[in-house]
């Protein structure tokens, strides 16, 4: 996912990070369950979801040099119920950018659908990067 | 529907403990290896001055609560609002906190609003929010 090819200053609202996939095995989805002593109960909890999507723009975005990236905000909608074993694709696009100071801020819009094109999933990411 | 759908209604508060464990196993869970979270050299000179827990695993507590409370409604049909306010740190103590604010009727179907929030040992507010849980009348 990560296209380390445009830098930060070439990010603007619009831009589109290349898609990514992945299948929400059983060990996957497991290994989720246990970090946050979650239950499942045979469908996919939505912020395991979530948190594949963040991890792919946390890999995406090129940060400045000496910055790092601090989750501020998160807005999420969830559609549908999805099952363990389920192929998702992330969507991400840069929604705004502001600059306050020496605080830079990034909103990031995220849409994930399933194997079927169905949307289970929408969100807004802010991130904060700070020196 | 797990509990009942009134106006005031606080939901099961959750109890958590925060380790610098339970935050490398969500990294390989999530595949955030954000070094903020991890790499305890690299954190400790940032103005942090340690790991911080990732804000989406105190976030996905606020969710398991969620759903202990609505099951798949909050599955299917959730939404949610939330700022991280402070970094939950390996060591902190998280309570989580949640209450039907009101129950609003749209076109037929039931929406429950909630508020929710995630402290720390201190009483500092980590995580604050809002979330809506579209609920079938005849689950009420």
């Amino acid at each position: 996912m990560a296209d380390k090819a445009i830098s930060y200053e070439e990010l603007t609202p619009g831009y589109k990070f290349p898609p990514a996939s992945y299948d929400l095995s059983v060990s996957l989805v497991s290994k989720y369950l246990e970090a946050v002593d979650g239950t499942g109960d045979g469908f996919v909890p939505p912020l395991a979801i979530t948190a594949l999507a963040i991890a792919t723009m946390a890999g995406a975005i090129p940060l400045p040099p000496g910055n790092i990236a601090i989750h501020a905000s998160q807005e999420l909608e969830f559609f549908k119920l999805v099952p363990i074993g389920t192929t998702i694709e992330c969507h991400i696009g840069v929604a705004q950018k502001i600059a306050r100071g020496k605080m830079n801020m990034l909103i990031l819009e995220l849409a994930v659908f399933d194997q079927d094109k169905e949307k289970v999933q929408s969100g807004k990411t802010t991130i904060a990067l700070s020196t | 529907m797990l509990i009942d759908i009134q106006e005031g209604k606080a939901l099961n508060p959750m109890v958590i403990h925060i380790t610098q464990e339970k935050i490398n196993l969500y990294a390989e869970a999530s595949g955030d290896f954000n070094p903020i979270h991890i790499d305890e050299s690299f954190a400790a000179k940032t103005p942090f001055g340690g790991t911080i827990a990732h804000g989406m695993l105190n976030l996905a507590h606020v969710s398991e609560m969620m759903t202990s409370a609505f099951g798949r409604s909050w599955l299917s049909g959730g939404k949610l609002r939330a700022k991280f306010k402070e970094p939950a740190r390996p060591g902190d103590t998280l309570t989580i906190n949640g209450r039907i604010d009101c129950v609003e009727q749209k076109n037929g179907i039931s929406y429950a609003n909630c508020t929710f929030e995630c402290l720390n040992q201190k009483g500092e507010t980590i995580v604050t929010g809002e979330a809506i849980v579209k609920v079938s009348s005849d689950e009420r």
